[in-house]
């Protein structure tokens, strides 16, 4: 079957049908990312102060993926220009002379960058940067101390203010001054809906976050106990006897019967992967469980994706996690000659809310995750477009029709430059607003 | 595009045009993070440049890489943008209506006559939406600026063939 204007312009559209469907199809997308940019802004607007992280984006990555993004949008059209010439390929060795699938695989290799620094650099890095909320602000106002004392003597002369800040430690206007207004504002302001109001009422609550890493915790070394069994989950004695073995007891005579009759310590001193899955097992063959916490291990680590839940989930009255060590944003510390962030030890009993910079972090995260994630996909899909393009099964069109190739790319183009202008007004709304 | 501008000397100097845009592109990104980096700006200031900054490149992205520029001729495209653009602010509209309030900027209460406005405009978007999509569809023929007759011909030729 032969399919009607490839080539020719349709008499009644003046257009090749090829080039009006995708016209068609940019105006469905102008709705859909319209309709987010929309929820973004009235999102924003409508934000309490002080709630909206728009100073935690990097804008130096930012604009290198602008760019990058800039360059393949400009490689894809060059590339066309070059159809149009009836130049399919040219030398490597001189880009002055490339041909049409030289400058694809350039644009390609554009589009692979953006999404690498995106999927490996940008994304990951934030799932390991950690926001923590206190139960108390006494606490709060403690950890502040420690952990930027030295920084706020540091900046002394230029946070102080004589007249209006005796009242105040000099490691708390360092937060105010150097974090907050960064964070939340971008300037500094005494005005009502200003940064100095807000970061008072935030200070006096409680309601500050301290945002850093998490460079190692203490996590529980967890006794698994067996206190009975029953036959309810229908396996036999001697299937129960089985389950004990296979988890590790010794396989003398009368051992596992005696565990499985009068219960007794199964497991000592296990991780907690070792108990959950030990758990599992004996719940799920009729044995009740208890778990208890033996002791607490330190390890040195950096998590992702960590939650409030996770550091407090409860096994036999104790948190899993006891404390962290966390480095704090901003700060530094000195030893051995070498500028570290400075350390922090935060007992989880006084962790109100902990969340790495994830969706579920905030309004932010969730639009900014939604928005990004949805561009990105449209590169992704645009990068399996132009490779169908460059394989023999695409370039077949090429070889049987000139005109509808060039068409073809034409269209593919059309979506590109949009997948483009949509991040152009990504950029300045999420790493400066 | 039309026929007239498919010739070498054309995709020549469009390809030249495409190296500038280009580079417009990157000057618009470098100047939007200099001046952010540079001045102390409050919110509203930094949104009206930062966003102005978009607009211009998107206009020269639009406008060349797109070749909207040479296309504009063609009708159909403009129609589409048009309609599209009217729709998404009709439903806008009726969602701020349906909200019956706006959110407060910088954190003042808005007069009430921004609602007011705001359902309004949700009203008279998707009306004028309809209208022309009525006025449109009620047109006979070609929207094109060809004379009429000239493409008849043509197709009744490659049907015969």
């Amino acid at each position: 079957m032969e399919i009607p204007y490839t080539v020719k312009p349709r008499p009644d559209t003046g257009l090749y049908n090829g080039k009006l469907g995708i016209w068609l199809f940019l105006a469905s997308e102008v709705m859909l990312f319209g309709a987010l940019f929309s929820s973004y802004v009235l999102l924003r607007v409508g934000a309490a102060d002080g709630t909206w992280s728009m100073g935690l984006m990097d804008i130096v990555v930012g604009a290198g993926n602008t760019m990058v993004l800039i360059a393949s949008s400009m490689f894809v059209v060059l590339a066309w220009a070059q159809l149009k010439q009836g130049k399919l390929s040219g030398p490597w060795s001189s880009p002055r002379n490339w041909g049409y699938i030289q400058w694809k695989w350039a644009t390609v290799a554009c589009a692979v960058i953006f999404l690498m620094v995106k999927w490996s650099y940008e994304w990951p890095s934030k799932f390991v940067h950690y926001d923590v909320w206190f139960k108390n602000s006494a606490v709060l106002h403690n950890k502040v101390e420690e952990g930027y004392h030295h920084d706020g003597v540091a900046h002394k002369s230029e946070l102080w203010d004589e007249e209006k800040d005796k009242k105040f430690s000099l490691a708390r206007l360092y937060v105010e001054k150097e974090i907050y207004v960064e964070r939340f504002f971008k300037t500094y302001s005494e005005e009502d809906g200003g940064s100095h109001k807000a970061f008072n009422k935030a200070w006096d609550t409680g309601s500050l976050a301290l945002s850093g890493h998490i460079n190692g915790y203490e996590e529980a070394q967890i006794n698994v106990e067996v206190t009975g069994w029953k036959p309810d989950a229908g396996v036999s004695e001697s299937e129960a006897d089985k389950i004990l073995l296979g988890l590790g007891i010794s396989g003398e005579e009368g051992v596992a019967k005696r565990l499985r009759s009068q219960g007794g310590l199964l497991k000592g001193n296990v991780s907690y992967d070792v108990a959950k899955r030990a758990e599992y097992k004996l719940t799920k063959s009729g044995f009740s469980v208890a778990l208890s916490v033996a002791g607490y291990e330190p390890v040195e680590a950096h998590p992702y994706f960590w939650r409030t839940g996770r550091i407090n989930e409860d096994i036999g009255g104790k948190p899993r996690v006891k404390s962290i060590r966390f480095a704090l944003d901003a700060s530094h510390h000195e030893e051995n000659g070498e500028i570290h962030h400075k350390e922090i030890t935060i007992n989880t009993a006084d962790v109100k809310r902990l969340n790495s910079y994830e969706p579920k972090h905030s309004t932010f995260f969730g639009i900014y995750y939604t928005i990004t994630g949805l561009h990105a996909a449209h590169v992704f899909g645009g990068i399996i477009v132009m490779l169908y393009n460059l394989l023999p099964i695409g370039l077949a069109t090429w070889h049987r029709d000139r005109e509808q190739y060039t068409n073809r790319i034409e269209t593919f183009g059309l979506f590109w430059h949009f997948v483009d202008l949509v991040w152009i007004f990504l950029f300045p709304i999420l790493y400066i607003l | 595009m039309s026929d007239s501008h498919d010739s070498p000397n054309f995709i020549q100097y469009l390809i030249k045009l495409f190296y500038l845009v280009g580079g417009v592109l990157v000057a618009g990104t470098l100047i939007t993070v200099l001046i952010d980096v540079t001045l102390d700006m409050s919110l509203g200031i930094a949104a009206i440049v930062g966003l102005s900054i978009a607009l211009v490149k998107a206009a020269f992205v639009v406008a060349i890489f797109m070749h909207y520029k040479w296309d504009k001729k063609l009708i159909m495209i403009t129609w589409t943008m048009i309609m599209t653009f009217f729709f998404f602010a009709g439903m806008m509209g009726l969602i701020m209506w349906a909200e019956g309030d706006l959110p407060r900027w910088g954190r003042e209460e808005v007069p009430t006559i921004w609602p007011v406005l705001a359902s309004l405009l949700g009203l008279l978007l998707p009306a004028s939406f309809t209208i022309f999509t009525i006025k449109m569809l009620s047109q006979p023929t070609a929207v094109e600026a060809e004379p009429v007759p000239k493409p008849k011909a043509k197709r009744a030729a490659s049907k015969k063939k």
